[in-house]
């Protein structure tokens, strides 16, 4: 990281001045829409907000510590990036909270989430609802025409959590260890055969883990019975649906590192494997990762990346406030930031963090739009000119399902 | 009138009192709030009736016996090795001037907190790990690693090695640290010296004359290993399966897990955890009785030596294998730390670069003072209850009742993770918002019982003729206790800092679970990156967290000597 800072600092800082100045007209057009904003500016500025966040990953940790030097400069808000090993900490600290009767004074402040730990925290009423709406940036996400920005793996958001960025299943290959990867889930089980103890994926509850399991649930149904996915899982249709996957995995398994006896918990873990070249194949949710961790030694110079072409599990994450946040206009003040050109700009260049933007590039002018393209690819970045057809989250409660008949059939194979 | 012999007096008879209201309170308050759960009253889910489905649930949870069969069979096992390899160093070296280079050698693994000791075992065994790379291509014909079983191997080997390695150094310390009090070794090697002049050789001699005294000091170690290896959750999760993972881990995953119904499944499962430690402790001390009845009459068989070249041998290799497997594991950590590309089987980097540690330390100041702040008031906390513990029973002329002391030692014995969740339920309750604190506070819970173990004994066994003397000079029992008592015991008090300071910096679920995750330690940050991140900088922060406590115990070993030397020198002057 230390080997890029010098000319780009300087150029971005020109650019972020020059962003401040052509946003500034749209700020005050929302300020005057909203007049309750300048209260929630004064209100929350001045004080710390805490943001608990997976801490997994040191190029994302550098982002958001750029993200808390530039709130201290605007509104003189502390912010403490909380590093999580798993989001779910969070969530388990606010029940905690909530049943000791701590309703307003929570030490969770924002939380970055999505998907299942959402929908947990919006049924226990964990969230504050109706605010992502109010935030000046929000519009640039043009909401009525993009429903990945109010949509939480299908469930609505309500208002209860504000978009951040987007994200696709990708995958990534050593190529001095194959001439071509597998393309679909067909290729992926020969490939495995060819190539035995070269692939897994991390084991489910993980993230990354059911992701696979879904993408794969995806491509092994058939199309009229997709629709069923999108719906809340019943028993019948977990019976009518999973069976398939069952039968993939049983036959894949065999094929996978350490016989399928062991999987990792995550999926950095695949990471690392791939950069012991233990792995010659591996997946992950945020395609700028793989590019950033060759150019930090943590990967061989020959991994490449690519989509299948079956195509790739899409979704959105989002920030959220608790209920019982201490510093709620403070952390309305953060999430509005994190949405603004400079931030989102900044956030998807390839050697900062290189996550996808949720803002809406045809609502800003081209210069601004011009922000967020890439100069010079990396080899081992993602190449977007094939197609890869985007696979919609299934209904979070296809998770616990899958979950739960992994667990059962997989999870706890003794020998 | 205010009469400082007076207030020094009250806070001495008070201490006791006091140190052990704040064992007892945390850790009783802890049990209950897990208790409750576990029979299902957990009022913010709506859940206020008592009821045993948590019970029910873990029992028909897949894989249940495996973990618990796991958890048993990884804790006694390493326990055993640890404890019979540091029997066997310790009777192969008794006289021989190895056994503190040994300690030398392997002090460093004990002061590196569990997690990075973790790591490094599985940078070392695992398929491109430099025991492979050292032996590939040439001699295993590997080009790329082979799919073996290890780390992560169903039967917990991997997890019983890293156990092994990591309390063996422990062990061996609490040893050598009760050999250290002059009466005792100057009685046990009399002992030692006069078996081997009626014909015993050296080994036999040991464990007939010199283990049944040496044995009462290390049963608390003992215990203390067995129930932590029991219990953890840092080297199961680097180190052991995950399908099943063992008890505790998986405890821990349905604590953190998003579906909140688990938490009654959870509670359950941390007190069959309790039970299964204190099950374990029972086991081993039954054991105990048993070898001492079957040993009886061997002891005093006569015979002078049992194979004693052969065991010899064999320690002299088992000490190589484990201090190479030591430096082997520091090599590659340096290593990995200034790795660049580094491709299997290569057996050193393609290029040695700063970026990890110039990247690591653009965020480590932070960590690093919240561990130091930590680890020296808790310590110094600890070391002042401790002393003026130890002093009360010396001024009141009983030693502390058996209940007292069981007390002392509860946080060691009961694990962590059966209490720490119910403990920030209950710091929820009284209000306790300040993070730090709170941090502090739980950390005082693990340090005080390592600081009394390690001066207990020296502090009991100070001569008494020098303080009958003092006072017969006129001396106050105060002056007795600041100019005679503590100078003597100097390298003790140093070496308790270092071990208090040890133990803080390693605290992971009391730092993360009690400071609400808002107080990032070194460990804390290690542990978050292990999970993800780089073996690089996973390496980085390792050897940072070795540095730290090494700094510690050397200034340990150094301030008693110049303190020595000041003494000699006003004596001259």
């Amino acid at each position: 990281m230390i080997r890029h800072k010098q000319p780009h600092i300087v150029i971005c800082n020109t650019l972020c001045g020059l962003i401040l100045l052509l946003t500034a007209p749209f700020f005050s057009i929302a300020t005057e829409h909203s007049p309750t904003w300048q209260t929630i500016v004064n209100n929350g500025s001045n004080k710390p907000v805490y943001f608990h966040a997976w801490g997994g990953d040191p190029q994302i940790n550098i982002y958001i510590q750029w993200l808390s030097e530039q709130v201290r400069q605007r509104y003189n808000i502390e912010l403490h990036h909380i590093k999580l090993t798993d989001t779910s900490e969070a969530v388990s600290r606010v029940l905690a909270e909530k049943s000791a009767g701590n309703y307003d004074e929570g030490k969770v402040d924002l939380i970055w989430i999505n998907g299942a730990n959402f929908a947990v925290m919006a049924q226990n009423g964990l969230l504050a609802p109706n605010w992502a709406q109010s935030l000046p940036n929000f519009a640039l996400t043009n909401p009525d025409k993009n429903p990945a920005v109010t949509l939480d793996f299908g469930v609505p958001t309500q208002g209860m959590e504000s978009p951040w960025g987007q994200a696709a299943l990708t995958f990534y290959y050593d190529s001095r260890a194959m001439s071509a990867p597998p393309y679909s889930l067909a290729e992926l089980l020969t490939w495995s055969a060819q190539h035995q103890g070269r692939f897994t994926y991390p084991k489910p509850p993980d993230f990354i883990g059911v992701s696979f399991l879904k993408y794969a649930l995806i491509g092994l149904t058939p199309e009229s019975l997709k629709h069923l996915l999108y719906q809340p899982a019943t028993e019948q249709s977990a019976t009518l649906l999973l069976p398939t996957l069952w039968r993939y995995l049983d036959a894949l398994h065999p094929n996978l590192w350490r016989k399928g006896r062991y999987f990792v918990n995550n999926s950095t873990a695949l990471r690392r494997l791939m950069g012991d070249t233990e792995l010659s194949l591996a997946l992950t949710f945020s395609a700028p990762e793989v590019p950033a961790a060759v150019q930090r030694y943590d990967l061989p110079t020959s991994i490449r990346s690519y989509a299948m072409h079956d195509g790739s599990l899409s979704n959105t994450h989002f920030v959220a406030i608790p209920y019982n946040a201490s510093h709620i206009n403070g952390a309305k003040l953060v999430a509005n930031f994190m949405l603004s050109i400079d931030a989102q700009a900044k956030k998807q260049q390839p050697h900062i963090w290189g996550d996808r933007t949720v803002l809406d590039l045809s609502l800003l002018s081209e210069h601004q739009a011009h922000l967020f393209t890439q100069p010079n690819p990396h080899p081992s970045s993602l190449i977007s000119t094939v197609q890869s057809p985007a696979l919609a989250e299934p209904h979070p409660s296809w998770v616990k399902v899958i979950n739960h008949g992994w667990l059962m059939r997989y999870g706890a194979k003794g020998q | 009138m205010f009469n400082p012999n007076n207030v020094f007096t009250k806070v001495i008879t008070l201490s006791p009192a006091l140190l052990l209201a704040l064992l007892i309170l945390p850790v009783i308050g802890g049990l209950v709030g897990v208790l409750l759960p576990a029979f299902s009253y957990i009022p913010a889910l709506g859940e206020i009736g008592l009821s045993m489905k948590g019970f029910s649930a873990l029992i028909n949870t897949a894989g249940f016996s495996d973990m618990v069969r796991l958890s048993i069979s990884s804790a006694f096992i390493s326990t055993l090795l640890a404890f019979s390899i540091n029997l066997l160093l310790v009777a192969a070296y008794f006289t021989s001037p190895w056994l503190n280079r040994i300690q030398r050698l392997l002090g460093p693994v004990l002061v590196i907190p569990h997690a990075a000791a973790a790591i490094a075992i599985s940078f070392l065994i695992t398929p491109s790990g430099m025991i492979a790379r050292l032996f590939s291509p040439w001699l295993s014909g590997w080009q790329s690693p082979a799919d073996w079983l290890l780390p992560h191997d169903p039967w917990g080997i991997s997890m019983i090695l890293g156990l092994t390695l990591k309390e063996l150094p422990f062990l061996l310390l609490m040893t050598l640290a009760a050999l250290a009090q002059t009466d005792l070794a100057t009685n046990l090697r009399a002992q030692h010296k006069m078996a081997l002049s009626l014909g015993y050789s050296p080994v036999t001699a040991f464990f007939k004359v010199v283990l049944p005294n040496l044995y009462p000091f290390l049963r608390l170690p003992v215990l203390a290993v067995l129930a932590y290896a029991s219990a953890n959750v840092e080297v199961p999760l680097i180190l052991g399966p995950n399908a099943p993972p063992t008890l505790a881990v998986a405890i821990m995953n349905w604590f953190n897990d998003v579906d909140l119904t688990l938490r009654i499944k959870a509670s359950a499962g941390a007190i069959i955890q309790l039970l299964l430690t204190i099950g374990l402790l029972i086991v081993w001390w039954c054991g105990e009785k048993i070898i001492k009845r079957i040993t009886q009459l061997s002891l005093v068989n006569g015979t002078r030596n049992y194979a004693d070249k052969g065991i010899t041998w064999f320690v002299h290799l088992l000490t190589t294998v484990i201090v190479s497997c030591v430096l082997l594991s520091l090599v590659g950590l340096i290593l990995w730390s200034f790795a660049g590309y580094w491709r299997f089987p290569e057996s050193l980097p393609d290029q040695l670069v700063l970026m990890h540690w110039q990247s690591a330390f653009s965020h480590m100041q932070t960590p690093i003072m919240n561990t130091l702040l930590i680890g020296f008031i808790a310590t110094l906390a600890a070391i002042v209850l401790t002393l003026f513990t130890l002093e009360a029973e010396q001024q009141r002329g009983y030693t502390l009742s058996r209940f007292a002391t069981i007390v002392i030692y509860l946080p060691m014995l009961i694990p962590s993770i059966a209490f720490l969740f119910g403990l920030v339920w209950f710091q929820e309750q009284i209000n306790s918002q300040h993070a730090l604190f709170n941090v502090i506070f739980s950390h005082l819970l693990f340090v005080v019982p390592y600081v009394f173990l390690s001066l207990a004994n020296s502090y009991r066994r100070l001569d008494p003729r020098f303080m009958n003397l003092a006072a017969s000079l006129g001396a106050t029992p105060t002056k007795v206790f600041w100019q005679i008592k503590l100078p003597m015991l100097a390298t003790p008090i140093c070496i308790a800092c270092a071990l208090g300071l040890a133990v803080s910096f390693s605290q992971y679920l009391p730092t993360l679970l009690n400071g609400g995750g808002r107080i990032n330690t070194l460990t804390t940050e290690a542990v978050a990156l292990a999970s993800g991140a780089s073996r690089r900088v996973s390496a980085v922060y390792a050897l940072v967290q070795m540095l730290l406590p090494a700094l510690a115990f050397a200034l340990a070993w150094f301030i008693p000597k110049l303190l020595i030397q000041n003494q000699h020198k006003g004596n001259h002057a």
